[in-house]
């Protein structure tokens, strides 16, 4: 009974999504371009460099890298930010408070939709596009599972970041400028636009300190890996699981005060 | 147990005081200057359960903030709110569970889905079963023609069926209270009386509880037993529509249309009905006459034998002209 509340919203989201039959097309056109981008840009920075293998990956391996990052972005970014400031600022945030359900889970549940589409439309082709092409870049094992419950834990961080950021448009009544900030930082970061193993020393031993890189760089490290070791794995997803937890932890708590200062538009 | 109690409740509003131009605008960015602004002002209010209640005031009174408390959107400053025995925003959720609401200006329903889509949706997250939501959708099916809606999506509604499709998905759940945020707001007549009757029987059928926000008289005539009404966040009035209609509304305007010259008849009439105001327009003659001291059919008795009248009129003070009258001179 308690989960056909959340299923029924999940069920929303996809015919949603579908109804913009359009938009699907468009994301995949842009996202080819991006990766024509990235394919030149990263073959100049190989051929500027003079060696086969840059910061111990080779072309090919950076290339795989970025195109399965960016499926995974297209796949996990929800754009909730956007949502909760656009509500806030209209006023319609009123109607999502009043129904049954912690906000945070309603907000959560009515985009799960997507999830689903974005798997079939760009994450499952994407993947099986780069297993072909590339002959056994990825390898068929335990990993796969692995890389299955580490996006999902991915999501959840994700998501509580983007509730957290939302959470932040109740004070500053404005989203495009924090908006923006987060996306920058979340993308730099997480290692969707650079891989972590290309960032200076210093960098990098912060980036593994941050929650970031359990979003990205932390499935594709497991998927990646073809021969993975009991130990790294455990690593990546016991860092992954407490970052999950911390996360959820602080977006339930800031949410909690914030709520209390809510001044919605008219009176 | 009452529906709605609501004792000493009032709501402030801390607002930063803003500064005009470049200069002031650039200040406000570190200013600390603010004001608070009393939007609810020690309301007191108990509501039964089944009654139809009009809370009327002029815009900015203070009537959303008040429903938006009793929804548990908003934190009063002080006082106690009880709704169906909950304190709304201690206990949201719960809350939510039996309210309906509708916001004129906005829809719950999803906008890209056939409006059937999103009454299974709100079955679901209100956990509606299926014996009820049927008898819902059998019960809303005697009231208007939806059957043409259900399979329209909501983007390609017009405002009246939209509204429309709005209040039917506050009801579904089955609500012990709804409040309706201006349901009429911007709609034509005949859209106007179907919502009415609409709403009307859907409290007959149900008792439930109605919260009424409206600019429309018509509204609070067809519907409201009771009205509220506030301004500036302090309560005027709370008392039965009849009561106020009887306090004010002793005076009835007659008007009558007779042959000849205007102006001179209404002389004439002047003259001989020297106790009661009259004035003339292009065609009517009107007549005001306070019941307490003459009955209207005598003065048409007395006007009929010296006048051949043509045609006459009578009207009722308005809901209108009460609201006006309370702005201005007050009501003990």
């Amino acid at each position: 009974m308690k989960i056909k509340k959340f299923l029924t919203l999940t069920r929303a989201g996809i015919i949603e999504s579908l109804q913009f039959r359009l938009g699907t097309v468009v994301i995949i056109i842009g996202n080819i371009l991006y990766l024509i981008v990235v394919y030149f840009l990263w073959k100049a920075i190989y051929s500027s460099a003079g060696t086969d293998i840059v910061n111990g990956m080779t072309f090919s391996d950076t290339l795989i890298y970025l195109v399965l990052a960016t499926a995974l972005f297209n796949f996990m970014e929800m754009y909730i930010v956007w949502e909760i400031g656009r509500n806030i600022q209209s006023g319609k945030i009123v109607l999502d408070l009043i129904k049954p359900m912690k906000y945070r889970q309603y907000m959560f549940w009515s985009y799960s939709g997507s999830f689903i589409t974005n798997f079939f439309f760009t994450l499952l082709p994407t993947f099986i596009v780069v297993a072909i092409v590339t002959h056994g870049a990825i390898y068929f094992g335990i990993n796969l599972l692995l890389f299955i419950i580490s996006v999902i834990i991915a999501v959840s961080i994700n998501y509580s970041i983007d509730f957290i950021v939302g959470t932040i448009c109740l004070y500053t009544e404005s989203i495009w400028g924090i908006n923006i900030m987060k996306q920058v930082i979340v993308m730099l970061l997480s290692g969707v636009t650079v891989p972590i193993a290309f960032f200076p020393e210093p960098l990098k031993s912060i980036v593994y300190h941050l929650p970031f890189q359990s979003i990205y760089n932390a499935p594709l490290s497991v998927l990646l890996d073809g021969n993975p070791q009991l130990n790294t794995v455990l690593t990546t997803i016991g860092t992954q699981l407490f970052w999950c937890v911390t996360m959820i932890a602080l977006s339930k708590l800031f949410w909690k005060v914030s709520i209390r200062k809510i001044t919605v538009n008219g009176g | 147990m009452y529906s709605i109690e609501m004792k000493n409740v009032s709501k402030e509003f801390k607002v930063l005081n803003r500064h005009e131009g470049l200069k002031g605008s650039l200040k406000d960015l570190f200013s600390r200057d603010y004001k608070i602004i009393r939007a609810v002002d020690n309301i007191n209010m108990n509501i039964e359960q089944g009654e139809i209640v009009g809370y009327l005031g002029p815009n900015g009174a203070g009537k959303s903030t008040t429903i938006k408390m009793m929804t548990g959107v908003l934190e009063p400053t002080s006082g106690e709110i009880l709704v169906g025995g909950n304190v709304p925003y201690k206990n949201r959720t719960k809350n939510a569970q039996e309210i309906g609401v509708v916001f004129g200006q906005r829809s719950q329903l999803w906008w890209a889905l056939p409006l059937i889509e999103s009454f299974k949706i709100l079955k679901d997250i209100y956990g509606v079963s299926d014996e009820d939501y049927n008898n819902m959708l059998t019960l809303y099916q005697s009231l208007v023609d939806i059957e043409p809606l259900l399979h329209k999506p909501v983007r390609q509604m017009s405002l009246g069926q939209r509204t429309l499709s709005d209040i039917l998905a506050a009801f579904l759940h089955n609500p012990k209270i709804v409040f309706l945020d201006e349901p009429t707001i911007g709609l034509d007549v005949s859209m106007k009386a179907k919502i009415r009757t609409l709403i009307h029987a859907l409290n007959k059928e149900k008792n439930t509880t109605v919260i009424l926000t409206t600019h429309d008289m018509g509204d609070v005539d067809a519907l409201c037993q009771r009205i509220v009404i506030i301004d500036k966040g302090k309560m005027l009035y709370d008392n039965d529509t009849m009561h106020l209609k009887n306090f004010f509304g002793s005076y009835r305007t007659l008007k009558i249309r007779i042959d000849g010259n205007l102006k001179q008849q209404t002389e004439k009439i002047k003259f001989a009905l020297p106790d009661f105001s009259i004035s003339a327009d292009e065609e009517w003659i009107s007549i005001l006459i306070d019941e307490e001291k003459a009955k209207v059919m005598e003065v048409l008795n007395q006007l009929q034998s010296s006048y051949e009248i043509r045609d006459m009129q009578l009207e009722e003070i308005s809901t209108e002209d009460v609201i006006k009258k309370i702005y201005e001179e007050g009501v003990e």
